[in-house]
């Protein structure tokens, strides 16, 4: 839309003027951006899904195998009861939206999880659902294509796992919209001792002296081409290279990521966990100004030391998953990151979001663990302009569907697009150029502040 | 109300066929005009606010009663005909999301009003329209002329035409540079080109428009074009008053025919011999030798490769390599397109012993099929009309229904899968066997009877008892077919120019037209004629000077990216850029499972990316300059933009670094043979941009070596900084 800016005002006069040929969705995509309350979104990704009944819609009155064996402890929010094993995050829940009515229909992790990443309904519910550029972008790209960040900061940062289950996950990069609004994703281990990123560091053989040689060399060469700058293509070529070299030297970005410039006594409170860490990490991306931060909680769904994917399967009921790991972590590290963002100011227009991609069934199984639920389950907001201390909608008494609220993935997105900004209808195009509006869902008004 | 309306069914029937406004005619185009029933609007499939349109009008039955029934009939009132909410929001007398479309002494309203008036009755009885005339369908202006208008007409059945031009819709597909006025005067906002669709019911028709300043530099061309290619060229160029850039250096023609034809860069002596060579025909000569090299089968091969999506995880690793190896024996063979097309859509049997047959492995269901044929072969993108009538082009939903029934009855005999992932239902593993199952039958989505199969711009389905593929190959390879080599010719011509004569490439429709049809005219002609050939048809196009022209700008086409008056300047593609940092280096990373020395555009299919095998730098590489993943059939699967991690890629990669640092690398060979730094930088811009550096450089160079002092540092820092500019990164 650059350089061509309408109000819906002007919409409104030149369709009264008698339809002078532009067509209505350019004008409204054109107009009409609600305003920004959150600057930027942590996304933390619970890969395996979350199961409802163990982190924030407890149901002690329900029979032994819907309740299972934690107990709920109040928090100070009236109605608003956690798993016994978050206190802290009871601590933070005048913080908190809880959404209690999530809800959609795909069973398996990849085509869930791709819903969850990009809020548009996959095209079947498979278990190995392929990547490719036909898929729906991730929030972070359709970000940088509406509101991208300024100055040498990435809009979009991901990481530290790319998530797959048999295969990647779509649901991760730009795809249709194009590599340049790919995410600055990274798998290092920010938990490291060594932690540093290949890109923003030179390899060994090139001292910074000597990459500025290097440059001034490129200098030499490239003013020989200058008349090629006049082609679209040579100065995007050209654009992204300053964007990278920016990177490269500056200290703000590259801070960013040096997260000895942290007290011993913060690294401690997010956890030394590689998904503590990189809450801490993402707090100072939001710091630097980047926009749309995910941070992917596990790589793998399940497991001992994964996500939230607690079958039961292997002789591993889920009690001891949910008591040694994921419960802890969680309870360590999303409160931290809440008060931390709150402590610094940032939480009001940084908005954080836990959501895995579905939850758990309302019956303990056989094996002591619960199986995959998208029907109903519980997701988390905080800061960035939704209500403290709220929950919305409502499950029934067993959490197996919803009683209250309509939360399907396409109204997070919206929500999540009008919290930014950004108007849920703006329009994007796929690779055979048909428009289509970057949320199909609606903005959930009854959380916003 | 009820009552009402049916009553007046009847009264409207004897009422002078004049005084009252059409449903069809009338009404339906106002609610199109006003956008009311676009995809954005009440088009949408959930509609807007409760009221739903069919998508820009396709059935009128079904509006009329959304129109008149729905909601309890209360979008209309014909006792109060003024008071009817349809009016009072369109006119936005009442809170309307959309804004009000026109005001109340607008003759859309006016006869909106008297439409409902009258009894707001359906007509389908009434004349139907045969045919739209919209007049010119070509317009360019030179400054200071800035509008002239546009005539729409229609013939009706019944023998009667009508002026529509307060009916048609007129849409610009550029924003902000033209204007339309209601009754269809074009208006300039801005120099530039655009095409307006005019539409009206279910036809439409594009109109060219370009708005062109003075250009006082504008000189034509001196010599009469010969070539057929320059011949038409140059008369579109010289009616828009564009001036060609000058033809091309040698050095920038070399490197371009190179990297267009074989996917390489030269060596320096190839560089060297053909700059020092001093016959006037040395370009015929050069593209001669190009098109008959082994490279070439390669390079072109992998273009089809990547369409017909060659890649492991359906295909297995034997699949890819019998299939490539195919396709690449076709091209070196020059078998005529349209038999290699016939091959591939009735191929049968064995992945294995017929490699053909891969083609539809990998399109596991009909509709798969049927939209890739189309896009593939026919240059055709039917997707839209799955869901309904495609809304720019002649297509309808049954149309696109009952040509996937055409590809319905293919089936697979898996004889065993040794798929690594048991839950993976896109993992094959093993041979199989294609074959046409008779009792297979596509089934129509509604109705779920099955459907007769019935080709693309036919009136009849086919015979029944047919082999549905042989029936739609004979007509896919017949020299009258209509969309095949059209496609082809176009697809080709982008492949040299980076930008097709239709764009996207795959997107022919009467909607999307050429930007010169009478070069595509001509081209399809002589490819038609020649057999349906490639080589030929490259080294046609090749031959012209509007191939090897500059892509440097004068004053007149600095703005010009798509009349050919200058070559377009892109992106080197990733398996490009790869072998040619890797030729350059004298380094050549082994891809896993093929033979040392195998380049990246050499490569039957990228290994398959597993967690139990980490992807390789180089496979990294490739996929982040954008290497398809070959799952879509289509060329904007690769994706040629540019970004921040190709440029870390570059900058700091570590895959580049290494090839760098390697002792015996070029560099090492040079300076193990005592060379001069100055016969070592010459070497490499040779090798790397295809020319010599000028004086400066050399200096500049020359000196930078002296003053670092670590001589093979100083060569590297040069070399990097080669493989980093603009002048190698880009096909210019």
């Amino acid at each position: 839309m650059s350089g061509f800016q309408l109000d819906r005002r002007a919409a409104i006069r030149v369709g009264g003027a008698g339809l002078l040929g532009l067509s209505l969705p350019e004008l409204l995509a054109a107009s009409s951006h609600p305003k920004a309350c959150a600057k930027s979104v942590i996304f933390l990704h619970q890969f395996g899904g979350p199961g409802q009944h163990e982190t924030f819609d407890m149901k002690p009155n329900a029979p032994a195998e819907v309740r299972g064996s934690f107990k709920p402890i109040q928090t100070n929010v009236p109605g608003l009861q956690v798993c016994e094993m978050l206190p802290r995050v009871a601590e933070v829940a005048k913080h908190l939206t809880v959404i209690r009515c999530a809800q959609h229909t795909m069973k398996n992790h990849n085509s869930a999880a791709y819903y969850s990443l990009t809020g548009m309904a996959p095209p079947s519910d498979d278990q190995r659902l392929r990547d490719s550029l036909d898929l729906f972008p991730a929030y972070g790209s359709i970000v940088d294509k509406f509101a991208p960040a300024s100055r040498a900061i990435p809009t979009f940062v991901s990481f530290p796992h790319v998530i797959r289950d048999g295969s990647i996950s779509p649901g991760q990069h730009a795809s249709f919209l194009g590599k340049g609004h790919n995410p600055f994703f990274f798998a290092q281990d920010p938990n490291k001792a060594d932690f540093r990123l290949p890109e923003l560091s030179l390899p060994a053989s090139v001292s910074p002296d000597r990459m500025e040689h290097r440059t001034e060399v490129l200098r030499i060469i490239d003013e020989q081409a200058d008349r090629m700058d006049q082609s679209i293509v040579a100065r995007g070529l050209g654009e992204s290279y300053h964007k990278a070299v920016n990177m490269l030297t500056s200290p703000d970005f590259k801070k960013a990521f040096d997260l000895s410039k942290e007290t011993r006594e913060t690294r401690d409170r997010y956890g030394r966990t590689t998904y503590g860490q990189s809450c801490l990490l993402a707090r100072r991306l939001v710091e630097v100004g980047a926009k749309f931060i995910n941070v992917y909680f596990s790589e793998i769904i399940g497991g001992d030391k994964g996500g939230w994917d607690v079958h039961g399967f292997d002789n591993h009921p889920q009690d001891p998953i949910l008591k040694n790991h994921l419960l802890p972590i969680t309870n360590q590290t999303l409160p931290t990151l809440i008060s931390d963002l709150d402590e610094r100011g940032l939480l009001k227009d940084t908005l954080v979001l836990w959501m895995g991609e579905f939850g758990r069934t309302p019956r303990i199984n056989k094996l002591a663990g619960r199986d995959h639920w998208p029907q109903c389950y519980s997701l988390v907001m905080a800061g960035g302009g939704v209500k403290g201390g709220f929950i919305y909608g409502a499950s029934d008494k067993i959490g197996a569907y919803p009683t209250m609220g309509q939360a399907r993935p396409e109204d997070i997105s919206a929500t999540l697009f009008h919290m930014m900004g950004i108007n849920p209808e703006s329009e994007i195009r796929d690779r055979l150029n048909r428009p289509m509006p970057v949320s199909r869902g609606e903005v959930i008004r009854d959380i916003i502040a | 109300m009820r009552f009402l309306s049916l009553c007046c069914v009847g009264i409207s029937a004897i009422v002078c066929r004049a005084e009252v406004p059409s449903f069809r005619n009338d009404v339906m185009p106002i609610l199109a005009r006003g956008g009311c029933n676009q995809g954005a609007c009440h088009g949408n499939l959930n509609g807007k606010g409760g009221f739903r349109l069919s998508l820009r009008g396709e059935n009128p039955a079904l509006d009329h009663l959304t129109l008149t029934r729905e909601m309890m009939g209360r979008r209309l009132d014909v006792n109060r005909p003024e008071q009817s909410l349809l009016l009072r929001k369109a006119a936005g007398l009442v809170p309307h999301e959309g804004g009000p479309r026109f005001g109340p002494a607008s003759d859309e309203y006016q006869t909106l009003l008297k439409w409902i008036e009258m009894g707001a009755a359906d007509d389908p009885q009434f004349a139907t329209l045969k045919q739209l005339l919209v007049e010119p369908r070509e317009k360019i202006l030179i400054a200071p002329a800035g509008n002239f208008a546009i005539r729409v007409r229609g013939v009706y059945s019944d023998g009667s035409t009508r002026d529509l031009s307060n009916r048609a819709v007129f849409e610009p597909n550029t924003l902000g540079l033209v204007n339309v006025s209601p009754v269809g005067v074009v208006n300039k906002l801005r120099d530039g080109e655009s095409t307006i669709l005019v539409r009206y019911q279910n036809r439409q028709l594009p109109v060219s428009v370009a708005f062109i300043p003075t250009r006082a530099e504008f000189h034509p061309e001196p010599t009469k074009p010969r070539h057929p290619v320059d011949v038409h060229v140059f008369e579109q160029l010289n009616s828009l008053r564009l001036t060609a850039s000058p033809m091309s250096s040698d050095s920038v023609f070399i490197r371009r025919a190179f990297l267009d034809t074989l996917g390489q860069i030269p060596e320096p002596d190839e560089v060297r011999r053909f700059l020092s060579d001093e016959n006037p025909d040395k370009r015929k000569i050069l593209i001669d030798r190009l098109v008959s090299r082994p490279e070439f089968a390669d390079y072109w091969s992998q273009k089809w490769a990547d369409l017909l999506r060659t890649e492991e995880k359906a295909l297995d690793r034997k699949g890819v390599r019998v299939f490539h190896q195919w396709i690449r024996d076709a091209i070196a063979r020059d078998m005529p397109l349209n038999q290699f097309a016939a091959e591939i859509v009735t191929a049968r049997g064995s992945t294995y012993q017929n490699p053909a047959a891969n083609f539809y492995r990998s399109l596991r269901e009909p509709y798969a099929r049927s939209e890739s044929i189309a896009q593939v072969f026919l240059g055709i993108r039917l997707q839209c009309a799955k869901c309904h009538n495609h809304p720019f082009d002649a297509w309808t939903q049954d149309d696109y229904h009952e040509f996937a029934a055409t590809f319905g009855q293919v089936d697979y005999r898996i004889n065993g899968n040794n798929r690594k992932d048991k839950f993976d239902q896109h993992e094959f593993d093993g041979e199989q066997i294609v074959f046409m199952n008779r009792d297979l039958a596509l089934k129509h989505p509604r109705t779920g009877k099955a459907m007769a199969p019935r080709l693309l711009g036919e009136t009849s389905p086919l015979k029944p008892g047919a082999d549905s593929l042989d029936r739609f190959a004979d007509w896919l390879a017949d020299q009258q077919n209509p969309y095949f080599a059209r496609a082809q010719v176009n697809r080709v011509w982008y492949h040299l120019f980076g930008r097709g004569l239709v764009e996207p490439n795959d997107d022919l429709r009467l909607s999307n037209p050429p930007v010169n049809a009478p070069l595509l005219d001509e081209l399809e002609m002589q490819f038609r004629e020649g057999g349906f050939k490639l080589k030929p048809l490259v080294r046609l196009i090749m031959n012209s000077r509007t191939y090897q022209q500059s892509a440097i700008p004068g004053p007149t086409n600095d703005g010009d990216e798509t009349h050919f008056s200058r070559a377009i300047v892109q992106p080197l593609e990733a398996e490009q850029l790869f072998d040619a940092v890797c030729q350059m280096l004298n380094q050549r990373p082994k891809f896993d499972g093929y033979p040392k020395g195998t380049k990246a555009m050499q490569m039957a299919a990228m290994p398959q990316d597993r967690r139990s095998r980490r992807a390789q730098q180089s496979e990294r590489f490739l996929k982040t300059f954008g290497k398809p993943e070959r799952l879509l059939t289509c060329e904007c699967e690769r994706s040629d933009d540019t970004g921040l991690m190709q440029a870390f890629q570059m900058l700091t990669g570590e895959l580049l670094h290494e090839m760098l640092g390697e002792e015996d690398n070029r560099l090492g060979r040079l300076i193990s043979q005592d060379k001069t730094d100055r016969e070592i930088i010459d070497h490499f811009y040779l090798a790397s941009v295809s020319r010599y550096p000028s004086p400066i450089e050399r200096k500049k160079l020359e000196e930078y070596v002296a003053k670092l002092g670590d001589r093979r540092k100083a060569l590297e820092d040069i070399i990097w900084g080669l493989v980093n500019s603009k002048e190698f990164l880009l096909r210019h």
